[in-house]
C-alpha cells in the first residue's frame, strides 16, 4: 500500500484515505485523519504534494535530513549519562499541519494567557493586592520557594517580567487544545524549532511552497525588537545571550539564537558588575551590557542575592537590577509561573483582572493546600496524576493507578501532611501524529510547544508554528527529549493568499537576522588559544605515532631501528609512552604501548585524550567555529575512538592518516574560512606557541645537543625523523641535494623564516600576533614582546646551532622563554576569575 | 534604655582580591518597640561603593562593593538606638494556638513565616518534639514559652559542635549548638505545629547591669525567635537564655531563617583564601 499515491487516493475511497496509506483508524483524535479515516481537509494538499509515500523516496528525503541536522550540528545533552552530550537531534519528517483558523485560536488563547501571567508576576513581584485580596492563598507564593524574594519590589521596564513564554498543548478527544503547562523562567525549544523548519524547506521545498506556511523569521526579528527596546539607555544597547554552558541540557539552541538573533553568548563568568552596571570582559577591556536574554535558571543568576553555591551566575547582576541599568528577559522570578499549584486559579484570576474567559482551556487541577480540592484528590488518587505543587520540589508526578496500595497510603499520607505541597490534575488527553517508520507511518501522541513574546506595546505575538514533540513508542505517554522522543516541524497554514510585503518579512528562515558582533569575550580567546595548542598538539602527536608504526611495520627499510629508537626517546619525555620502551622493547609491549598511546583515554598524553582536549576546547567556543570547522572537529573525535574491533598495525597507520588529514582539514579551515579578527589571532597563536614549544622538545630529545655526539648512524637517524617529523623533507630536497646533514637540517628547521615549520617562523608570527594585540593591559603586551624578542635573538646566528653547547645554551633558553610567554598571555588576557562565597 | 552598638566585620585575604561583593544587614530596622537615633557605617578601602534599600522583609539592607585589588576589607557599623519596654502580655490571654495555625487573617505579613524556607524546614521529627508543649486550648504564648524553656533546658550552648551549615536536624539530634541554632529549632517546632515564627538577628548588651548576671551571647550577633500571638502581636523570645527578650535585646533584622539576614553576606571574585574577625560591642548610653 505505500506506494499508493496519495493524489488518486483524495479523490475518494470507499474505505477512507487512512486504510490507502496503511495507517491505523485512529482510537484517539488523529491529526491527519478523522475517526472514519478520512484525510482532514487540511492535509490533502501536503499529503498530495508528497506524490505518493514511496519508500525509497522517503528513505532519500530521511538521508537528506539527517545529512543536513548533522552538517549543521545539531544536537542536544542527556543529563546524567555521559554518554548523553551531543545526542543527534531526532526530527520526523512530516510536519504537524494546523490549518489557520485553528491557529487563530492558539495563538489569540496564548497571548490571552501570557498577558495573564505577565500581570500576575507583576502583581506577585509588587504591591501583592492579589494574595492580600484572597484572589492568591499566600501558600502560593510565599511557600513556593521559586519566589524570588530578592527581587520584590524592583521595577522591571515597562512592568513587563514575561518576555518570553511558551506553552504545551495538548489536543483532547473532543479536538480542542488544552493548556498542560506553562513556561515562564526561560523556555527552551524555539531554537530547534528554527533548526527543523531549516531543515524541511531543503527536504521538502515543493510541499512547503504549495502548503503556502506561515514563516518563522518574522517572529525572532520583532522578538529582537522587543529585547533592543528594553535597553535602559535605549538606542543600541548590547544585547547579550547567558548561557550556563556547553554542558546544559539545550546548548546547541543557546549557539543558535544567539547567531540568529545577533547576540553575544556568553557564560556568568564573561561578565562582571562594576558601579551597579553588568559590563562585559572583553579583550579591550569592559564594555557595558544593557539586555541580558537569560537561558539560566533565576536561582542560579546571582551568587551574592540568590542561591549563594552558583558558579554559573553574576554576582551583583540583582543590584544592578535594581540600580536600573540592564534589564533582564525573562525578569528574575519569573520562574515562579510555571508551579502547577496557580493553575486552578487562573480562570478567576482573567475574570477579575480583565474581565474576560479563558479562550484556551487547561487540564482541570486541583491544588490541595485548599480543604475541599485536597479531599477531592485523596478521593481520586486513581484517576489523577499527582503532581508537586511547586516547579522546584523534588518528586516526579506520579499516575496514581500506576501505586500499589501501600504506596497509594504512603502518599495520601505525605499529601495530609503538607497538602499545600501537592496539586494533582487530569491525565491529558493526547492527539496523535503519523511519524514515519521505515516503510509506513505509525500514529504518535504528541505535544506541542508554541513560543511567544512580548511586543514592545505591551502585547504578546506567537511564533506561527512550534516544536511538536512526539512519544519514543506509539503507546508511550511521556514526551519528551530527555526520554528519547523525538520531533517535528510544526506548520501552521497561511490563511491569506500571499506572503506578507513588509520587507524583513521576506527572510528566510534560517538565515540569521543580522551579523554577529565583534564582542571577544576573554573566555572565547581562552578557548580558542587552547583549541589551536590542542590541535596542533594531536598534529604533534600522530606525527609521532606514524613514524613509528610505519617502522613498525616495515622494519626492513634501511635505517629503520635506529629510526624507531629516535622515536621512542622523543615519546618517553613527552610522556607518550612508558621510558622502559627505550631501553628494551617486545614488539608486543612496544604493539600495546603504541596503542595506548593512540586510544586510551585515560592515558594523559595519548592522542585520544588530546582529541578529547581539542574537542572540549572547540565545544565550549562553538559559537565561534564555522559549521564546516565543528564538522571536521567532530569527525577527529570519531576517528580517534577505539575501533569496535581490534585492527592491525596496518589498519591503524591508515586510521592515523585519516587523523592526519582531519587535522590538516582543521588547520586548512583556520587559515581560510576565518576573519583576521582578536579570536583568529588567539587561535593562531595557539597553534605557534604549542608548534615552537614542540620543535623544542624534540631537538632536545635527540642527542644533537648534547656533551657527548652521537654515532652517525643514530645522527644521521635523529636528522631523517626530525625532517620527517617537522615535515621539511621536500623543503630539505629543494635546498641541498646532498646527503642528510647536520647543519642545513638545522638550519631548515630552526633559524629559517621561510619554511612554515621551522622554530623561527613560530617566533616571527607570534611576534606579530602580540604587536597586534589590545593594549588592554600595557604592561604585559610590552613584557610579551621582550620575551619573543628575546626567543628571536637566541635563535640568530645559525653558525652558533652547529655546535652542540650553543645548541644546548639556546634551546634552554627558548625551553623558559615560551612557556613563560604562554603563562604572560594568560595572564593578561584570559583572567576570568571565579565567584566564591567570601 | 540606650545604646551605642559597633559591629566590626573584618576579612583578611592571602591575595589581592580584585572585585568583591556584600550584601549587609547591620542597619538596625525600624520596630515598634525601637528608636534608631543614628547610624553609619564605614567601609575600607573607602573607595568601596555602597547602595541602600529595604528588603522583603522591610529590613534596611546596604549593598557594598570593593571595586579595587584588595587584601583586606572592613565594615564597621556604629549606631545609637532607644529601646523601650515591651507592652505588658498576658500570656494567658493569648488565642489558643489551633486558632492560629495556618495564619488566617492576616494573609501576606504573617503567612509567610509559617511555611518552610532555605534553612528551616518543618519535618515529623520537629513537630514530635514541639508536641508535648501544645496541650488541646492552651494560649499560643504559654505553649511557645514552654518550648523556649525546653531548649533552653535540655540543650548545650557549645561553639565547638556546630557551624553556619550544620543541619537543624542534626542540632536536634546532638542537643548542641549555638543561638542561631537554639533560634532555628524554636522557629521549626513552631511552625512544625503550624505557627508562624520569624527569626531575628540582633545585639544583647556586652555588659549586664550591675548584680545581673553576664548573658549568653553578647560580644557577638545574636539571635532569637519571635513567634505571632494574633492580630499585630509578636512575641520575642530568646531560646540561648531562656526568657523572653527585653530592654537588652537590639533588634537588627528579622526574616524567616538566618540565610534571609545574615549580618554580612559576600561574594569575592578571584584571590585567595582568606580569615575572618567580628567583633561586636553593645553599652548602654548614660543620660
Amino acid at each position: 500500500m505505500a506506494d499508493t499515491s496519495i493524489s488518486s487516493v483524495a479523490q475518494g475511497s470507499l474505505f477512507g484515505e487512512a486504510d490507502a496509506l496503511g495507517y491505523t483508524t485512529p482510537v484517539v483524535y488523529d491529526e491527519m485523519v478523522d475517526g472514519r479515516g478520512r484525510l482532514r481537509p487540511h492535509w490533502q494538499t501536503f499529503m498530495g504534494s508528497l506524490g505518493g509515500l514511496d519508500p525509497g523516496r522517503m528513505a532519500e528525503r530521511w538521508e537528506e535530513a539527517r545529512r543536513l541536522l548533522h552538517q549543521n550540528g545539531v544536537t542536544f545533552n542527556i543529563y546524567g549519562d555521559p554518554q548523553g552530550m551531543e545526542r543527534p537531534w531526532p526530527l520526523d519528517m512530516l510536519p504537524l499541519v494546523i490549518p489557520p483558523e485553528e491557529w487563530q485560536t492558539i495563538a489569540a488563547g496564548l497571548a490571552q494567557r501570557a498577558r495573564l501571567l505577565n500581570a500576575v508576576l507583576a502583581d506577585v513581584y509588587g504591591p501583592q493586592t492579589l494574595v492580600r485580596d484572597g484572589a492568591l492563598p499566600p501558600a502560593l507564593v510565599f511557600a513556593d520557594p521559586g519566589f524570588r524574594r530578592a527581587v520584590h519590589g524592583v521595577p522591571v521596564p515597562g512592568g513587563t517580567h514575561l518576555h518570553f513564554y511558551a506553552a504545551d498543548l495538548a489536543r483532547a478527544a473532543d479536538g480542542r487544545w488544552w493548556v498542560m503547562s506553562d513556561r515562564t523562567q526561560a523556555p527552551s525549544g524555539s531554537g530547534y524549532a528554527l533548526e527543523n523548519r531549516a531543515v524541511l524547506t531543503r527536504v521538502l521545498p515543493d510541499s512547503f511552497r504549495v502548503c503556502r506556511v506561515e514563516r518563522l523569521a518574522p517572529f525572532f526579528a520583532d522578538f529582537r525588537e522587543t529585547l533592543a527596546s528594553l535597553a535602559p539607555r535605549g538606542g543600541t544597547g548590547r544585547i547579550v545571550l547567558l548561557t550556563p554552558g556547553p554542558y546544559n541540557e539545550t546548548y546547541f539552541e543557546h549557539v543558535y539564537l544567539a547567531r540568529h538573533l545577533g547576540i553575544t553568548l556568553v557564560e556568568g563568568a564573561d561578565l562582571t558588575v562594576r558601579d551597579r552596571r553588568v559590563w562585559l570582559k572583553t579583550l579591550s577591556g569592559l564594555e557595558p551590557v544593557d539586555v541580558i536574554l537569560r537561558r539560566l535558571d533565576d536561582d542560579f543568576a546571582d551568587p551574592l542575592a540568590l542561591r549563594v553555591d552558583s558558579s554559573l551566575g553574576v554576582a551583583g547582576l540583582a543590584e544592578a537590577v535594581r540600580a536600573g541599568t540592564v534589564a533582564v528577559a525573562n525578569a528574575l522570578g519569573s520562574g515562579l509561573l510555571e508551579s502547577l499549584s496557580f493553575r486552578p486559579f487562573l480562570d478567576g484570576l482573567n475574570e477579575r483582572l480583565f474581565g474576560e474567559e479563558l479562550i484556551l482551556p487547561h487540564v482541570a487541577t486541583w491544588w490541595c493546600g485548599q480543604e475541599a480540592e485536597c479531599a477531592h484528590v485523596l478521593e481520586h488518587l486513581d484517576e489523577l496524576v499527582i503532581a508537586p505543587a511547586f516547579r522546584s520540589l523534588p518528586f516526579d508526578p506520579v499516575h496514581g493507578h500506576t501505586l500499589s496500595v501501600a504506596q497509594r497510603d504512603d502518599l495520601a499520607a505525605r499529601i495530609r501532611r503538607s497538602p499545600w505541597a501537592f496539586v494533582a490534575h487530569q491525565p491529558p488527553g493526547l492527539s496523535t501524529a503519523p511519524v514515519w517508520e521505515g516503510d509506513h507511518l505509525q500514529p504518535r501522541p504528541l505535544v506541542l510547544r508554541v513560543f511567544l513574546c512580548a511586543t514592545p506595546d505591551g502585547g504578546y505575538t506567537a511564533m506561527p508554528g512550534g516544536l511538536t514533540r512526539v512519544c519514543a513508542e506509539p503507546g508511550r505517554l511521556i514526551v519528551s527529549m530527555q526520554h528519547g522522543g523525538g520531533s517535528k516541524d510544526t506548520w501552521v497554514l497561511s490563511s491569506s493568499r500571499r506572503v506578507e510585503p513588509m520587507a524583513h518579512r521576506a527572510v528566510p528562515d534560517a538565515r540569521p537576522l543580522r551579523a554577529a558582533t565583534g564582542d571577544l569575550p576573554s573566555r572565547v580567546a581562552d578557548g580558542l588559544f587552547w583549541l589551536g595548542r590542542y590541535a596542533e598538539r594531536a598534529e604533534g602527536c600522530v606525527r609521532l605515532l606514524r613514524g613509528a608504526y610505519g617502522r613498525v611495520t616495515d622494519g626492513n627499510q634501511p635505517g629503520a631501528p635506529e629510526e624507531l629508537r629516535v622515536l621512542l626517546h622523543m615519546m618517553a619525555p613527552l610522556g607518550v609512552i612508558p621510558w622502559e620502551l627505550t631501553r628494551m622493547a617486545t614488539s608486543r609491549g612496544l604493539d600495546s604501548a603504541l596503542r595506548a598511546a593512540v586510544f586510551d583515554e585515560s592515558h594523559p598524553n595519548s592522542l585520544r585524550a588530546n582529541v578529547l582536549r581539542l574537542h572540549r576546547a572547540g565545544y565550549s567556543v562553538r559559537d565561534r567555529l564555522s559549521l564546516d570547522l565543528w564538522r571536521v572537529i567532530s569527525q577527529l573525535d570519531r576517528q580517534s575512538q577505539t575501533p569496535a574491533r581490534r585492527i592491525d598495525a596496518a589498519a591503524l597507520l591508515l586510521r592515523l592518516d585519516d587523523l592526519m588529514t582531519s587535522l590538516a582539514a582543521l588547520a586548512g579551515l583556520e587559515q581560510e574560512s576565518m576573519m583576521r579578527g582578536h579570536g583568529w589571532r588567539f587561535l593562531d597563536m595557539g597553534r605557534r606557541m604549542e608548534r615552537a614549544v614542540h620543535m623544542v622538545s624534540l631537538v632536545r630529545c635527540t642527542r644533537l645537543a648534547s656533551p657527548e655526539p652521537p654515532d652517525a648512524d643514530t645522527e644521521a637517524a635523529s636528522l631523517e625523523v626530525l625532517l620527517e617529523l617537522g615535515e621539511s623533507f621536500m623543503a630539505y630536497r629543494e635546498r641541498t641535494l646532498a646527503g642528510v646533514d647536520r647543519g642545513p637540517v638545522l638550519d631548515l628547521l630552526l633559524p629559517s623564516e621561510e619554511n612554515p615549520r621551522a622554530l623561527a617562523f613560530q617566533l616571527a608570527a607570534l611576534e606579530r600576533h602580540v604587536a597586534a594585540l589590545p593594549r588592554g593591559s600595557g604592561e604585559a603586551s610590552a613584557a610579551a614582546i621582550r620575551l619573543v624578542a628575546a626567543a628571536r635573538t637566541a635563535l640568530r646566528g645559525s653558525e652558533a646551532l652547529h655546535h652542540p653547547e650553543a645548541l644546548r645554551t639556546a634551546l634552554d633558553a627558548l625551553g623558559q622563554t615560551l612557556p613563560d610567554l604562554s603563562n604572560l598571555l594568560a595572564h593578561a588576557y584570559f583572567s576570568h576569575a571565579f565567584a566564591r562565597p567570601a | 534604655m540606650r545604646y551605642r552598638c559597633r559591629h566590626v566585620t573584618r576579612y583578611d585575604y592571602g591575595d589581592d582580591v580584585p572585585v568583591s561583593h556584600h550584601l549587609v544587614h547591620l542597619r538596625p530596622r525600624p520596630h515598634p518597640r525601637q528608636r534608631v537615633q543614628s547610624f553609619a557605617l564605614r567601609v575600607t578601602p573607602s573607595t568601596a561603593l555602597t547602595a541602600d534599600h529595604d528588603d522583603h522583609f522591610g529590613n534596611p539592607v546596604s549593598y557594598v562593593a570593593v571595586q579595587e585589588p584588595h587584601r583586606r576589607l572592613t565594615i564597621v557599623a556604629e549606631s545609637e538606638v532607644e529601646v523601650s519596654a515591651s507592652p505588658i502580655l498576658d500570656l494567658e490571654e493569648t488565642p489558643a494556638w489551633e486558632d492560629l495555625v495556618g495564619a488566617p487573617g492576616d494573609a501576606a505579613t504573617v503567612a509567610q513565616f509559617a511555611f518552610n524556607s532555605t534553612l528551616v524546614t518543618a519535618t515529623p521529627n520537629l513537630a514530635d518534639f514541639a508536641r508535648s508543649s501544645f496541650g488541646e486550648g492552651r494560649p499560643v504564648a504559654v505553649a511557645a514559652l514552654d518550648l523556649m524553656r525546653r531548649i533552653h533546658r535540655d540543650f548545650t550552648f557549645d561553639p565547638t559542635a556546630t557551624t553556619v551549615t550544620t543541619p537543624l536536624a542534626e542540632v536536634l539530634q546532638k542537643r548542641r549548638g549555638v543561638c542561631q541554632d537554639f533560634a532555628h529549632l524554636l522557629v521549626g517546632g513552631l511552625r512544625s505545629m503550624g505557627l508562624a515564627a520569624r527569626y531575628v538577628s540582633g545585639y544583647l548588651r556586652t555588659l549586664p547591669p550591675p548584680g545581673q548576671p553576664r548573658l549568653v551571647g553578647a560580644d557577638v550577633s545574636h539571635a532569637w525567635v519571635s513567634v505571632w500571638c494574633g492580630g499585630e502581636t509578636w512575641l520575642d523570645l530568646c531560646p540561648t537564655n531562656g526568657q523572653i527578650a527585653d530592654r537588652d535585646y537590639i533588634t537588627v533584622a528579622w526574616g524567616r531563617d538566618y540565610d534571609d539576614v545574615s549580618p554580612v553576606r559576600g561574594i569575592i571574585v578571584g584571590g585567595a583564601g582568606h580569615g575572618l574577625t567580628v567583633s561586636v560591642d553593645v553599652e548602654p548610653i548614660e543620660d
